[in-house]
């Protein structure tokens, strides 16, 4: 009788955990099902194509491509540094008083739903960027900043996290050696946690090249491709969100799941490359 | 009081009226402490869990100030100076008074980088010398044949006890005046402690070594003199030999024929 319930209740958890699955290739499929008319009309040219003339039946992704690319790049070269710098003053100098409170708000900070990220991002940052830089605010350049704000919590909480799992014991046989707070952080903290913080930081990619609502404010959605961080810009996901309700062709809709397809491989790549090669635990000393 | 036999070497360290009461705690883990540390010998500490040999052990390179609000008063001399005050400069103390742990722990790098580590903190840049004090220190440590090979490979593809000689190595080779070993075979198989034991036993021409073991026979084998530490106080110091045969206190007789431990 046991066996029984055991075998059955196997088996359910079994079934749920397939069903995830199933989930996940019946996206991929709705999504490539959808695409089938833009994908047969463009081909490879929607990768390449910098126009996207929706009264033209005209579609081409580089732009929003583009967009993801560039913005993401911007608020990684902004966050890094300063998600280390947190981390190390987190996990290696903050006297235990303040250690808990700031982690503990850091951890909450990743918290904020993007929308409104967006939000503080249009009324605050947008005045800004065209007092400091000019053009007219909403721009790639704000896109990038509101992108960095956003990410820096989870990759500041997670590469502490990181260097919180070098072993004591390797730390001290650093300082047993004559080894100063900044040799030990630099030669084997970082050294240690080297993976986990790169996944970290692939994981953040992941977030704000799928990310819709802090940029959408802020982004402007204009397809142009320009050098110009002060121009509006786009990314694939602000693309999505503004133009969905006003697709009236088939070929025009087709082209925003094709877009959506792209994005769905994009995300999956970084995080799988996140996980497989940067997230497994290693362990030392024995 | 502690009986504490007659030194007739020079003296390594000196521990003086030494008390250790870690943070947040009440009773102090090592009380009133007094203890002569004899100059190229080994010196062995044994006792209990919890009687405070680690404790001791750690004070003499100052690891205790790693973590905040231990308190400690009382005087360890060495070197003609007493190294528990305020403006003592730790860095040159820890290349002076090295340290190996319970587990071998290489860092994250090469086995080259790892004995050179502390020679670099100590800014030899000079590649041929670097070269020249790595093998030394390897070779001094019974591990350069094993690892001549492969010195740029990670140091964590080393076993256990190769590792733990290449601790050995990567702490004598910023040649300090005493060696620090706590419990340093208990994470290995006997026959990497044989290794170890007799490594140790060779250092003393070139260091004074105080070794932190729970194992007395491991005492027995490696020291010169023990000392049985019991409840945060040193009970009794004697040259080894007799210390096994014949203690003067009735404590280390019942604790090393195992009456409680």
């Amino acid at each position: 009788m046991n066996s029984l319930i055991d075998k059955v209740f196997a088996n359910t958890t079994k079934l749920i955990a397939i069903s995830v699955l199933l989930l996940v290739a019946w996206i991929f499929g709705v999504l490539f099902e959808h695409s089938l008319k833009s994908i047969e009309a463009f081909g490879f040219s929607f990768l390449t194509e910098t126009k996207w003339a929706p009264n033209l039946e005209k579609f081409g992704a580089l732009p929003a491509i583009y967009g993801s690319v560039v913005s993401t790049f911007l608020a990684m070269i902004l966050a890094v540094p300063i998600a280390i710098g947190v981390a190390i003053f987190l996990s290696e100098i903050a006297h235990a008083k303040i250690k808990t409170p700031i982690g503990v708000s850091i951890e909450l900070l990743a918290a904020i739903p993007s929308v409104i990220y967006g939000m503080w991002g249009l009324f605050y940052f947008v005045p800004i960027i065209r007092d400091i830089f000019g053009g007219v605010g909403i721009s790639m350049l704000t896109a990038g900043v509101v992108l960095s704000i956003m990410i820096l919590p989870f990759m500041a909480a997670v590469t502490r996290d990181a260097m919180n799992t070098t072993p004591d014991i390797l730390k001290e046989s650093a300082y047993a050696l004559g080894g100063t707070k900044w040799d030990i952080i630099k030669d084997i903290i970082i050294p240690y946690a080297k993976a986990g913080i790169i996944g970290s930081f692939i994981l953040a990619l992941g977030r704000a090249i799928g990310e819709t609502m802090a940029v959408t404010f802020v982004m402007g959605n204009v397809h142009k491709i320009s050098t110009d961080l002060t121009q509006p810009a786009t990314s694939i996901p602000v693309t999505l969100a503004n133009e969905f309700a006003e697709a009236d062709t088939e070929l025009y809709f087709s082209s925003l799941f094709e877009l959506s397809l792209l994005l769905l491989i994009i995300s999956f790549t970084i995080i799988s490359i996140a996980k497989f090669y940067f997230l497994r635990r290693k362990r030392i000393g024995q | 009081m502690a009986t504490i036999v007659d030194i007739k070497e020079e003296k390594a360290l000196e521990v003086k009226n030494f008390e250790f009461t870690y943070a947040g705690a009440d009773e102090p883990n090592i009380k009133k402490l007094t203890m002569p540390i004899a100059k190229h010998n080994i010196t062995a500490l044994i006792g209990p869990s919890g009687c405070g040999k680690t404790t001791l052990l750690r004070s003499f390179n100052r690891m205790h100030d790693l973590y905040p609000a231990n308190r400690y008063s009382g005087e360890i001399i060495f070197k003609d100076r007493n190294i528990l005050t305020k403006n003592e400069d730790l860095i040159k103390l820890r290349t002076q008074i090295g340290m190996i742990f319970q587990k071998p722990t290489a860092f994250p790098m090469s086995i080259f980088d790892n004995v050179a580590y502390g020679l670099r903190l100590q800014g030899v840049k000079n590649k041929t010398e670097l070269q020249g004090r790595v093998k030394k220190a390897l070779q001094d440590a019974a591990i350069w044949q094993e690892v001549k090979d492969r010195l740029g490979h990670d140091a964590n593809g080393l076993s256990g006890g190769q590792q733990q000689r290449l601790c050995i190595a990567r702490a004598i080779a910023v040649e300090p005046e005493v060696l620090l070993f706590d419990e340093p075979t208990s994470a290995l198989d006997p026959i990497s402690t044989a290794g170890i034991e007799e490594l140790i036993v060779g250092l003393k021409e070139r260091v004074s070594i105080i070794i932190v073991t729970h194992n007395m026979q491991q005492a027995a084998r490696v020291s010169d003199y023990t000392g049985f530490m019991y409840l945060g106080e040193l009970v009794e110091l004697g040259r080894t030999e007799e210390l096994f045969v014949t203690p003067k206190e009735r404590l280390t007789e019942e604790y090393i024929t195992g009456k409680f431990g």
